[in-house]
């Protein structure tokens, strides 16, 4: 008998843009039954660039396309009385609800856990707020730019020593996913838990919290130390930088003194400079970076990325190559493993999409079924929770669905 | 311990670094009894960093990242530290590694191996690269991984060259797969009686957080530029400077509302007539113009002040927190996010507990010390003796 790891397990997401839709797109790749509800007019996330082509519109939005695959969608407008109605019928047979919304709407709707436990009482409640269910801040609004300051990850987000320029955030929206894959390794948790038992709860993520873990070492440098991390304070650490090549970057990610001996000697060719007293370990080299950049620089100016990559990690030393989207999406390491998948779709048609890091030796991956487009699923639903398609009509009449 | 998640689920954790370490902390603060592995032979490398106490391999670094879970001593250059290893894979339930795929099948510990002692046995392995494909034994750190995955050439201001980031993200992205991979293969386990191998590539998991990066490429033939803390379509949009020495707050708007808000706030009701900043469209268009009339304002405050007076009126903002600000902050502080926990000798130690807050999530004791639970492990559970574990030590098997 074939299973899923989720075989079985039914999930309702109540949620938008990123961190809740990718907490339910983790369970949905699992193989659970993802069914997410949209408000009329659908999540916001059909707003948000890339778009196909430059054109916007709700089924073009590639985050949205993302975010969505393997999962069923109904729209839903959950403030009308017949919407609660039918949001109750959904919950009685969920075994999960994600959802991301704010304490104040959950309120408004009436679905806060200690009124959505007396509908299921089984139920696992995934709740992912920008700073959790409790304490001065959770009705503080977020989002990745002020999370990203509010996480810690921003005051220190650049190695730079010039510190008048502002902290900036990551590229895009990465915190939230991270938030996202918190919750879902909750969820996990909590199913593996409960299951069968009758038994449920409500898990409380906070999306700062979720991006703290990244705070690692200027906090126990703090906590030993006292010293506070800057982003000017980072460069004395060790010499590890970018360095430009003829046609990009490097990361000369010398870790080890024995790393940093190899790349001079037998990558280099143990230039004469190699064996001055000011470059004899990691702190003099920190100290005496302007000097021996150049050095550097006038070396890797003549070679491309990919010989200085493949010739010292040849000889294991973790030299790193800073790749542009299109060299990632050529790159030969994760074309072998099959990472980006290509997914159908009947509007943007085929479009290669990040795929699922892990593989499990017992269970195929399937490849996904395209995100649905806004109300899709309207009719499979909702005749299976007993209304006829004339109900359907009266319902979208009534700005219900 | 009492309930938990994981409850009489054990762990055998060949980690070391960040990734796989705190991957083991996680599982243990799920409730599951994690036992790292370790040798003097070859330390953890963070037991070298921030070296505390007397024996200068309590450092910092492997605190922070091994909380909860037991450490036990097994040299595996000995092939009877391999034979050791294997009596203890036959009554655990995982193995969780984070070491180049060459090592463990190098000690005679593939997943076959593995598999013929314990047939139900769940390995996780989570190297850099994954184990399969022509450069699956490359070296790979936090910065190696992220520049792989696309990540550190979008990472920077507008307009200038990609910069080093400051934090590794892909470490806990990676660890957190290790441990969805972990608790997935558990409950496939749960149903069906077998176990497996999963293997993680963390260069893979770093890339499924940024798929607008990769989405503007195999959409639109375009390499997203580096956009600093310009948003698609906010304004404004922006971190911006502070009262006092490099001190910022970001100021996020997204809707008119919040526009009109943010001008009463500031007092420059003005503002609401101007053309330029009329209509979410302009207001992106005059950015740059905006955020300096903003950056006018937010100078006479410190970052908390400007953030309580917009959050409380429904702007989005939030102070740029630095280590100190972040373990002293109210908010933080209630809800338990940073303990302070005694280890018995790096002493006084700040940690942090799992980032979600459930009835069953324990915070779990300081990491343990080098070989401190080889008692537990070698007596209580393989039920060796004394006088064999005094033979072995002496030949450094349990080293």
């Amino acid at each position: 008998m074939f299973y899923k790891v989720l075989d079985g397990v039914k999930v309702l997401e109540f949620g938008h843009l990123i961190s809740g839709p990718f907490c339910a797109k983790i369970l949905a790749d699992l193989g659970a039954e993802v069914i997410k509800i949209e408000e009329p007019g659908g999540d916001e996330a059909r707003k948000q660039e890339p778009f196909l082509g430059d054109i916007a519109g709700p089924e073009r939005s590639g985050t949205f396309l993302y975010l969505n695959m393997n999962k069923k969608v109904i729209t839903l407008n959950p403030a009308t009385v017949t919407g609660r109605k039918i949001f109750a019928q959904l919950l009685a047979e969920a075994d999960v609800l994600v959802e991301n919304n704010s304490l104040k709407r959950m309120k408004t709707l009436k679905l806060t856990y200690t009124q959505i436990k007396k509908i299921n009482p089984r139920i696992i409640m995934t709740s992912i707020t920008p700073f959790g269910q409790t304490g001065p801040y959770k009705d503080y609004k977020g989002g990745e730019l002020v999370n990203t300051q509010m996480g810690g990850v921003g005051f220190i987000s650049t190695r730079e020593p010039d510190t008048s320029k502002a902290p900036i955030k990551y590229p895009a929206h990465l915190f939230s996913y991270q938030a996202g894959l918190c919750a879902a390794v909750a969820t996990m948790a909590a199913l593996f838990y409960h299951r069968g038992t009758g038994s449920g709860e409500q898990l409380d993520i906070s999306e700062q919290e979720s991006t703290l873990i990244d705070v690692m070492n200027p906090v126990y440098n703090y906590s030993y130390t006292g010293h506070i991390a800057s982003r000017a304070g980072v460069l004395t650490a060790a010499p590890t930088h970018l360095l430009p090549c003829k046609d990009g970057y490097i990361h000369n990610g010398f870790v080890r003194e024995s790393h940093w001996r190899q790349f001079v000697n037998d990558v280099m060719g143990h230039p004469d400079w190699a064996d001055k007293e000011i470059f004899k370990d990691y702190l003099s080299r920190a100290q005496h970076w302007d000097e021996l950049r150049p050095l550097l620089v006038e070396w890797t100016m003549q070679r491309t990325v990919d010989e200085i990559y493949r010739e010292s990690q040849g000889k294991r030393i973790p030299i790193g190559a800073v790749y542009t989207s299109a060299q990632v999406l050529q790159d030969r390491q994760m074309a072998a493993r099959g990472f980006f998948v290509e997914v159908d779709h009947p509007q943007v048609g085929k479009i290669k999409y990040p795929g699922v890091p892990y593989r499990f030796s017992e269970i195929s991956q399937d490849k996904p079924t395209a995100a649905p487009l806004l109300g899709q699923h309207n009719e499979e639903i909702y005749s299976r929770l007993g209304y006829s398609k004339r109900d359907l009509v009266k319902m979208e009449e009534s700005g219900i669905i | 311990m009492g309930t938990a998640y994981l409850k009489g689920i054990r762990v055998i954790a060949c980690t070391w670094g960040w990734a796989g370490s705190w991957a083991g902390s996680v599982l243990s603060d799920l409730g599951a009894e994690v036992i790292k592995m370790e040798s003097n032979q070859k330390l953890d490398n963070n037991r070298g960093h921030f070296k505390r106490g007397e024996t200068g391999v309590n450092s910092g670094e492997f605190n922070f990242t091994n909380r909860g879970t037991k450490s036990c001593t097994l040299n595996m250059k000995k092939p009877e530290s391999v034979e050791i290893f294997k009596k203890l894979v036959k009554i655990s339930d995982v193995v969780i590694t984070n070491y180049t795929p060459r090592v463990m099948p190098g000690w005679g510990l593939g997943y076959e191996v593995l598999k013929a002692v314990n047939p139900g046995i769940i390995l996780v392995s989570l190297p850099g690269f994954g184990s399969t494909g022509p450069d699956h034994d490359y070296v790979a750190y936090g910065p190696t991984i992220q520049a792989a995955s696309g990540l550190t050439w979008s990472h920077g201001h507008p307009g200038e060259e990609p910069i080093l980031a400051g934090v590794n993200p892909a470490d806990p992205a990676g660890g957190m797969y290790g441990v969805l991979s972990v608790l997935a293969a558990l409950s496939y386990r749960a149903r069906t009686g077998i176990g497996q191998h999963v293997d993680i590539a963390q260069s893979e998991g770093i890339t499924t957080f940024i798929p607008e990066v990769i989405l503007e490429y195999t959409m639109n033939n375009r390499i997203r530029p580096r956009m600093g803390n310009i948003d698609e379509i906010m304004a404004p949009h922006s971190v911006y400077p502070c009262k006092g020495k490099d001190k910022w707050v970001a100021i996020a708007v997204g809707t008119d509302a919040e526009w009109e808000t943010l001008c009463k706030v500031m007092g420059k009701s003005e503002l609401l007539k101007d053309e330029r900043f009329s209509d979410r469209f302009t207001r992106w268009q005059n950015q740059d113009e905006l955020n300096k009339l903003i950056a006018g304002w937010t100078k006479g405050f410190t970052p908390y002040e400007v953030m309580h007076k917009l959050q409380k009126a429904g702007v989005a903002a939030g102070a740029s927190l630095n280590v100190e600000e972040l373990i002293n902050d109210p908010h933080v502080k209630e809800r338990g996010v940073y303990i302070e926990q005694n280890h018995p000798e790096a002493g006084k130690s700040i940690v942090f507990r799992s980032p979600w807050t459930s009835a069953l999530t324990a915070t779990n004791p300081p990491a343990p010390m080098l070989g401190q639970h080889n008692d537990y492990v070698f007596k209580t559970l393989l039920g060796m003796t004394d006088d064999e574990i005094t033979r072995l030590a002496e030949k450094k098997v349990i080293y």
